[in-house]
């Protein structure tokens, strides 16, 4: 092992042009016998190949090097050569196809990019400063090779440009804070699937239970009023009205938070009995003895208003609604005005220059790059057209509008420099750069430092280049490297759909999904942020839990919902196979699901995702042929006598059944179906293990650079927005060389070192011109 | 913190209405140009409504042939309904099969039901299925009105972590394809389909409506000059596109234009907004039928796609008790259990058509109902759910078709006829010439009941 990975990181150690006769030899020896012009198995002919033309070659040869690398070729009964041959020849034809690669660059070319609704949500926020998530008003996006930021599955359908343009007429009017906007009622209402009464959010009190906090933005300055609805109080007959509560009252324009609270109190139970197949609103337990309960709608953490509440009553909130603006004073002083009147005319005569003023930054940012007369006219048309029917900040917000839905600012759209010929290779100029770089670490739009590096021609410079990404990834915007692409690579999005059947997981609810989730983010976002081995991720000793959490992983003397990070001293909970959020997403509602956890790992962590089934796959069966209740493992293993079946289940069962001990939603057990659980496994390639950590300690050994190569893949589609292609294998193996810093014996190389090598690669900085 | 309800309160309509009061959805509706089209031939409209994993033929099929059929438990819920629909049995989609490609199944369903073409397996960077039968109606009929077609949907698409056996997700979120390489999305949030309908501003007053269609029509002008500057030296993949963007633009310019023909003829609906996505799946069937109603009488569009779900779907239905994915019960290899449990969920799927049909039935329209003048097609692209058969696929086709549908009838066609033969007969009755869709070999016979 330690050879292979000297050679790993080390290319091209043979001599350039090394014999191709030694390899050939092996090739007709065990390869031609299929893979020949006439059988042609699998696709592929080898018995013709001419190995010393490697480059009219490389995508078949990539094949072969990832099969015979994994020692699925030659297949199992088949003659196979020793394994340092085997070795010998797999590290030859990477050699080579990594020198050829870097003569024959091949950096893609990725399609027109729309933005997607993250995207279109965080230039939104970066552009105005108005922080409303307008993306959620655009039809979904379609998601290809795991991820909802490939340019050539976002589709263009007809119903797209109709919602720009309405979310654009939302935007501009809210960003400008048109006093025109007609009040409207939002109603929010608190999960209702959750059990116990604990603090909400971090924004309330420490000393609050139950209620809401919400963040909304108040597009004016004006009166708006704030209506509490509490659930029925049970066995309280006191007049209607103590369950309806209203405020009306002056906000200022701008994002403020909005919370209902109510007090902690010793007298109410912790635990919410009988809840289970409640209707809408949460019932509340039989009264308790203690003080007069009392609820507090707080604006921005003040307190507003405290209202009392009947003796012995458990509050419930039902809803919370906002409506307005009433009255109104103005536009107030908000951020996106802020950000937008860069200039305020003095008089009639500054109007236009002051628009054309606002405009074209506005569109510098917006667009990317520079701007010129053809992109800011027809902007200024539209600001003329407003300032026609109505004020210079008509005008704005219809220039504003405009220029929300220009193609410049929906697509990322990279030009070929004139002149190339079909098929050339070149560098993307330094704005297209810079959009590359926001738009895979921020999921957003440059912010000017970038783009004014990019119009000094700076961006390229090594230092600059690697200092600005550091500055990015240190910046808040990286966050969405873990609630984008962490989100997508784990499955942690599919969280939110789960719904594991309260029967069997009567503790599963709306507050233990929301744990599991921050956990896996807070834990993904310190392997970043610290720079640790992006092994740390399947091996850690640490996480991070609240009161919650901690008590479903059996971790004591953590109180309260926030979060914190803990030592961990059980091995059967570090890292991410450790995971309530992983554990879950694998598991069907009502069971475990070996299968779906094995094929997690195989997709996910290892690269090699297994085939999908066939069709008419028989079930599993729950009893034996005696009646008795057989355990997952003897209903796999009975599953898996079926040969069709056995040859992907070999390598996807074993890997399941190490996680067996953590239930469909990730709580340790012992026993299943009153049988003790063996956790034990055995891969096809007679790879042992025991449990979790077993199964761990082999991803973090004998399978380490297929995690590593996988965590590299995986992020460099996601930075590209396209799916790879073989011809891309190159350039993977170079940037985890060099994210290792071509030390193999050192730690794995950290999500940092990764970006690093990534944006500095041949498919991040370059492009090609179309074939033909 | 969870926005679960946005609303616009409903004084708030009334202060943009002036006068108007806020009435129930349905009632509240004018019929649009009703007073016009008495005199004229009813317009027909299609729908189109698909069920994923397909529908166990046991509970579902009558046994009986012709007219005075039995109605099989699953269907029951439609026995009301028994003079205006025939069940269609023998009919197959063969190009959903496999041919060579291996699994799939479920993508090949949703791609190929409306199509009926074999779709190419990749992951999204080249998708290409056929143009399919809504489409090439709404290429026609919307003409006529806003919209050329509307396309609904009960599931948000999927999801991480791909779709089915190397597929794109395209191929299972969707059942209507603009072009060969165009699905269209299934909205599946009422609010965005009203506002869609009726207009995102502060009021429904027809000039205020007008003057922002007029604003928006400068803004596409903008766009489309934009566009053009922009296609020199683009690549083909780049130019196809902002082709798609471009045929975009041309459908609003469209719309703008019928809007301002139509404006003194339609008044708009008084009526609540949707705040958004209800939870319960029977609620949100039930206001996206209405939607869909309201599409209608209202003469927005003719053609509607409508999927209850997602092919492939593994949804759970709480609200009846099955706690397992849908997909997963379907994969019941005999399990009585699993079968239970899928027939379950057969039954809230028709019990759900049946609403539709019902308020079709109870809204006037000329002088009949809307029933009466539409053409929906309910059913799936899967028969067997558990082998994933192509064949003998379940489908029920409602309405009248204004007089051109004979009901009350179950009609057996020879094995593996092509269902693209019963697309071109609808699509023939609604008025639309089309030769040929996929492997259509003719039209099948016997709808008008000869």
């Amino acid at each position: 092992m330690a050879i292979l990975l000297l050679c790993l990181a080390v290319p091209a150690q043979s001599a350039p042009g090394s014999s191709a006769a030694q390899p050939q030899a092996l090739i007709k020896q065990y390869c031609a016998a299929c893979h020949n012009q006439t059988l042609k198995s699998g696709g592929i002919a080898l018995a013709e190949m001419d190995l010393s033309d490697i480059a009219s070659n490389s995508a078949p040869l990539e094949k072969v090097l990832r099969k015979v690398h994994s020692g699925e070729m030659p297949p199992p009964g088949m003659p196979r050569p020793d394994t340092a041959t085997a070795r010998a020849f797999t590290q030859w034809l990477q050699d080579e196809l990594d020198r050829s690669a870097a003569t024959h660059l091949n950096p893609g070319r990725p399609t027109i990019h729309r933005l997607n609704r993250t995207e279109y949500s965080n230039a939104i926020r970066d552009l105005l400063a108005l922080d409303i998530k307008p993306g959620a008003m655009l039809p979904p996006d379609d998601t290809g090779y795991g991820f909802d930021n490939i340019g050539e599955v976002l589709s263009m359908a007809p119903v797209l440009i109709e919602r720009y343009i309405s979310v654009a007429r939302t935007v501009s009017r809210l960003a400008v804070g048109d006093p025109a906007i007609k009040p409207e009622s939002v109603e929010f209402r608190p999960p209702k699937n959750s059990r116990r009464r604990e603090r909400v959010s971090d924004d309330l009190p420490f000393d609050s239970a139950g209620g809401l906090s919400v963040s909304y933005w108040f597009p004016l300055d004006a009166e708006y009023v704030i209506r509490v609805k509490l659930a029925p109080i049970a066995g309280f007959d006191g007049p209607q009205d103590t369950r309806s509560l209203e405020l009306r009252l002056p906000v200022k324009a701008g994002t403020r938070t909005v919370a209902l609270t109510f007090p902690r109190q010793e007298a109410f139970p912790e635990v919410i009995a009988g809840l289970r197949g409640t209707a809408a609103a949460p019932s509340t337990p039989a009264r308790a003895a203690g003080p007069a309960p009392f609820a507090d709608l707080r604006l921005d953490g003040a307190r507003l208003k405290s209202y009392d509440l009947p003796e012995g009553a458990a509050p419930a909130l039902v809803a919370l609604t906002i409506s307005g603006p009433y009255n109104i004073t103005g536009p107030g002083n908000t951020p996106s005005r802020e950000k937008i009147f860069v200039c305020k005319p003095a008089g009639a005569n500054d109007e236009l220059p002051c628009a054309e003023k606002i405009i074209s930054r506005l569109a510098y940012h917006a667009f990317r790059r520079p701007v010129t007369s053809t992109d800011v006219q027809p902007l200024l048309d539209f600001y003329k057209r407003g300032r026609r029917e109505g004020t210079f900040e008509n005008g704005v917000e219809m220039a504003l509008r405009a220029l929300l839905v220009s193609p410049d600012f929906l697509f990322r759209i990279e030009r070929d420099p004139a002149g190339l010929a079909a098929g050339s290779v070149y560098q993307v100029n330094d704005y297209e750069l810079a959009s590359r770089l926001s738009f895979f670490l921020w999921s957003s739009i440059p912010d000017g430092e970038l783009l004014n590096l990019a119009g000094e021609g700076k961006l390229r410079d090594p230092d600059v280049l690697a200092r600005q990404v550091s500055r990015m990834l240190d910046d808040d915007r990286s966050k969405s490297l873990v609630s984008n692409f962490a989100g997508q690579w784990l499955y942690l999005r599919n969280l939110a759909q789960v719904k594991p059947d309260p029967d069997d997981f009567p503790e599963f609810d709306f507050s233990l999904r929301q744990s599991f989730e921050r956990e896996t983010e807070l834990f993904f976002s310190e392997i970043l942020r610290s720079d640790r081995p992006v092994t740390d991720l399947l091996d850690s000793k640490f996480t991070f839990v609240n009161q919650r959490l901690a008590e479903h992983y059996g971790i004591p003397n953590v109180y309260g919902s926030q979060f914190r990070q803990v030592v961990l001293t059980d091995p059967n909970r570090g890292g991410l196979l450790g995971q309530g959020s992983i554990l879950t997403v694998t598991s069907y509602p009502n069971r475990t699901s070996v299968v779906q956890r094995g094929k997690w790992i195989l997709d996910n962590l290892l690269g090699s995702p297994p085939p999908p089934p066939p069709p008419e796959v028989p079930n599993l069966k729950p009893h034996g042929e005696d009646g008795s209740l057989l355990t997952m493992r003897q209903q796999m293993e009975l599953h898996r006598s079926n040969a069709v079946c056995a040859a992907c289940h070999s390598r996807m069962d074993p890997l399941g059944f190490a996680l067996e001990n953590y239930d469909g939603v990730g709580k340790w057990r012992t026993k299943d179906a009153g049988h003790v659980i063996d956790p034990s496994g055995k891969l096809p390639d007679g790879t042992q293990f025991d449990g979790m950590p077993g199964l761990r300690q082999v991803l973090l050994t004998t399978r380490r650079d297929d995690f590593i190569a996988t965590v590299a893949e995986r992020l460099l589609t996601y930075a590209l927005g396209r799916g790879l292609e073989t011809s891309d294998r190159p350039a993977v193996r170079s940037i985890v060389r060099e994210a290792s810093a071509g030390d193999p014996s050192a730690p794995a190389p950290s999500f940092r070192a990764l970006i690093g090598a990534i944006v500095k690669s041949v498919p991040f900085q370059m492009r090609r011109t179309p074939e033909t | 913190m969870i926005v679960t309800q946005k609303a616009l309160p409903r004084r708030t309509f009334l202060r943009g209405i002036g006068t108007s009061m806020a009435l129930p959805l349905l009632d509240a509706m004018v019929p649009a140009m009703a007073a016009t089209r008495l005199a004229a031939k009813p317009a027909v409209r299609l729908a189109f409504v698909y069920v994923p994993n397909g529908i166990i033929q046991a509970n579902w099929l009558p046994s009986a042939e012709g007219s005075g059929f039995d109605f099989a438990s699953t269907m029951q819920p439609l026995e009301s309904f028994r003079d205006r629909l025939n069940v269609l049995s023998g009919l197959a989609q063969v190009s959903g099969r496999a041919l060579g490609d291996g699994p799939g199944d479920h993508a090949r369903a949703g791609a190929t039901w409306l199509t009926g073409m074999h779709p190419k397996k990749t992951e999204g960077a080249d998708i290409h299925a056929g143009i399919s039968a809504d489409q090439i109606a709404a290429a026609e009929l919307g003409k006529s009105t806003q919209f050329a077609s509307l396309e609904l949907g009960l599931e948000e698409p999927s999801m991480v972590g791909g779709c089915d056996s190397g597929y794109s997700c395209a191929y299972t979120n969707t059942i209507s394809w603009r072009t060969p390489s165009t699905p269209n999305p299934m909205e599946v949030n009422p609010r965005a389909v009203f506002e869609r309908l009726f207009g995102d501003g502060d009021s429904t007053d027809p000039a205020s409506r007008l003057k922002r269609m007029q604003e928006d029509s400068s803004i596409l002008d903008y766009v489309r000059e934009n566009v053009g500057r922009l296609r020199p030296g683009l690549g083909t993949r780049d130019n196809s596109k902002l082709n798609e963007y471009l045929d975009g633009i041309r459908d609003i310019e469209r719309r703008i234009q019928k809007a301002e023909q139509q404006s003194a003829a339609i008044q708009m609906p008084v009526l609540d907004r949707p705040s958004g996505i209800p939870e319960e799946f029977t609620d949100h069937a039930k206001l996206m039928s209405d939607l869909l109603v309201i599409a209608f009488q209202t003469d927005m569009t003719r053609v509607v796609t409508f999927m209850l779900a997602h092919e492939g779907s593994n949804r759970s239905y709480r609200s009846i008790g099955v706690l397992d994915g849908h997909h997963s019960v379907t994969h019941h290899q005999n399990d009585p259990e699993k079968i239970a449990k899928t027939v379950k969920i057969n039954e809230l799927h028709v019990r759900t058509f049946a609403y539709l049909l019902e308020k079709l039935q109870s809204t006037p329209d000329g002088d009949g109902s809307l029933l009466d003048h539409s053409m929906i097609l309910y059913g799936s692209s899967i028969s067997d759910g558990n082998a994933h058969t192509h064949h003998d696929l379940p489908l029920v086709l409602a309405g009248g078709a204004a007089g051109r549908i004979k009901g009350g009838r179950h009609i057996r066609y020879p094995k593996e006829t092509p269902m693209n033969n019963l697309l071109l007969a609808m699509l023939d009755k609604a008025g639309v010439r089309a030769e040929h869709l996929g492997d259509s070999t003719g039209e099948v016979q016997y709808l008008s009941g000869v």
